[in-house]
């Protein structure tokens, strides 16, 4: 029996919104798949593009960024920012043929500890069709 | 027509005034038809100045190299620098400026305007002679280009010859200039992102085998990096030996510092160095084409720029480098950006 093929997501999550979110989902002791590595970041608009390809390279077969909705975010606007460059990024991994479910964003608040269980539930079935992500990862 | 004699009357004026300090300018190379740029910094030198379908080159990349020779003088000399554009070339002015990287009042813009035509694609000109020689190219009065080669003088259509970002070009005479030569009559540009789309109607998977196919090649010999006016960063994030590694650097400091990229041109590590450039050159990119120009390898770089430029233009509504008083395009947003990708 072969084993069903686990994907590994690397989730970038704002300090003050996302990442308090995904506690709550724990405290609050809501299931979700494992298969996410969470990184507190302090803003989704301090998510250089770089990180998302480097995660990629080093063998993440999904990437989630995560920040305060529109209007929340604890410096004002970071997450404006973020929304206008992450987009380009998207558009651009899909340019070069990546699979777009592969690379997601999404707004969770700290209040949202059930929406971020419905956001990795939902990321890890899209994942799961598609397989390793092997495109960009480096090899070795 | 833009008139090479107007062009160095105007030189020849501002040196011997002393308004500039140089201009940096196109000169005959010396195979003798290939234009390369020159620096002049005599009134006399001003003859040596030509504008013909070679002058492919964005010369605004060595106003880099000016700011940091500033840096390091101890007595600069603050004279503006004179420059000669063409309408590509005056686009990547306007995007340093709105990035302050350079100062409006260092600078005397001489631009010519490229009209009809533009410049040539040496590949499809080497072509087109079948191997020989060419000896000296210039504009025709009606938009072609004359070819004089082997005992023969040959008019050849622009299209023919013009290399394919020009034919995609929406800024055939400079957007900013002290001084103009050549008309300013708009050229319509019936698909300004042709090439993009032709690139987007490709299935994922098309395009996957079409790039990897592509950057396999890439030597990673930054070619491309050191030809763009845009990169001129102190410190490359692709260079991992470069961060800032001064005389007090430990080597446990060394040891732990991150590498985003490694430097061996293995696919995995030449995808995270070119999407690293694109994205950094989204919103900024104005299509000079020296990327893709300079690069040995010929890999079509400028599909890779040019998809944010497009993307700009039609996510946000912005046009590159034609409004100096806007800010750039990641160092703003509007409140109703779209986010219709977000969850």
């Amino acid at each position: 029996m072969t084993e069903e093929f686990e994907p590994r997501i690397v989730a970038f999550l704002c300090k003050w919104c996302s990442s308090a979110g995904s506690d709550l989902a724990g405290v609050s002791r809501l299931e979700y798949p494992p298969n996410v590595v969470p990184i507190q970041v302090m803003c989704s608009g301090s998510i250089s593009p770089l990180y998302i390809f480097s995660a990629f390279n080093k063998g993440a077969d999904g990437v989630l960024v995560s920040g305060c909705h529109p209007g929340d975010c604890h410096y004002t606007k970071g997450n404006y920012y973020a929304r206008r460059r992450l987009n380009l990024v998207k558009k651009l991994l899909e340019y070069i043929g990546l699979e777009p479910e592969r690379f997601q964003m999404s707004w969770v608040s700290a209040a949202e500890g059930q929406k971020y269980t419905q956001v990795i539930k939902q990321f890890v079935e899209e994942l799961k069709p598609l397989g390793p992500q092997t495109k960009l990862r480096r090899n070795g | 027509m833009a008139k090479i004699e107007e062009l160095r009357e105007e030189a020849r004026r501002l040196l011997r005034d002393g308004k500039v300090k140089y201009i940096i300018g196109y000169g005959t190379g010396r195979d003798g038809w290939r234009a390369v740029p020159i620096f002049i910094r005599q009134p006399e030198e001003a003859d040596r100045l030509i504008w013909n379908p070679t002058c492919v080159h964005n010369l605004s990349r060595f106003l880099a190299d000016e700011k940091r020779r500033q840096a390091r003088e101890k007595k600069p000399d603050r004279r503006p620098v004179g420059i000669v554009v063409k309408g590509c070339d005056s686009r990547a002015i306007v995007v340093l400026l709105q990035e302050k990287f350079i100062r409006r009042d260092d600078l005397v813009v001489l631009g010519v305007s490229c009209e009809k035509t533009g410049v040539i694609d040496e590949d499809k000109l080497t072509d087109k002679l079948k191997g020989k020689k060419p000896e000296k190219i210039e504009f025709g009065d009606q938009g072609e280009f004359i070819v004089a080669a082997g005992n023969e003088k040959i008019a050849v259509s622009a299209g023919e010859l013009l290399a394919e970002r020009c034919r995609e070009c929406r800024a055939n005479f400079p957007v900013i200039y002290d001084f103009l030569t050549g008309e300013k009559s708009p050229r319509p540009v019936e698909r300004p992102f042709g090439s993009i789309e032709r690139m987007e109607a490709l299935s994922s998977e098309e395009r996957w085998a079409f790039w990897k196919n592509e950057l396999e090649k890439c030597i990673r010999c930054y070619a491309c990096r050191s030809v763009c006016p845009m990169c001129y960063c102190d410190e490359c994030v692709v260079d991992s030996i470069s961060l800032a590694v001064t005389a007090d650097t430990t080597a446990e400091e060394k040891a732990q510092k991150i590498k985003w990229v490694q430097k061996s041109p293995e696919i995995s590590e030449n995808f995270v160095y070119h999407l690293v450039r694109a994205i950094h050159l989204g919103g900024r990119c104005i299509d000079c084409g020296e990327c893709e120009r300079a690069c040995p390898l010929e890999i079509p770089l400028r599909f890779l720029n040019k998809k944010l430029e497009k993307e700009a233009k039609e996510l946000f509504g912005y046009e590159v480098g034609f409004d100096v008083s806007q800010p750039p395009l990641i160092s703003c947003f509007r409140d109703d950006d779209p986010g219709d990708f977000i969850r």
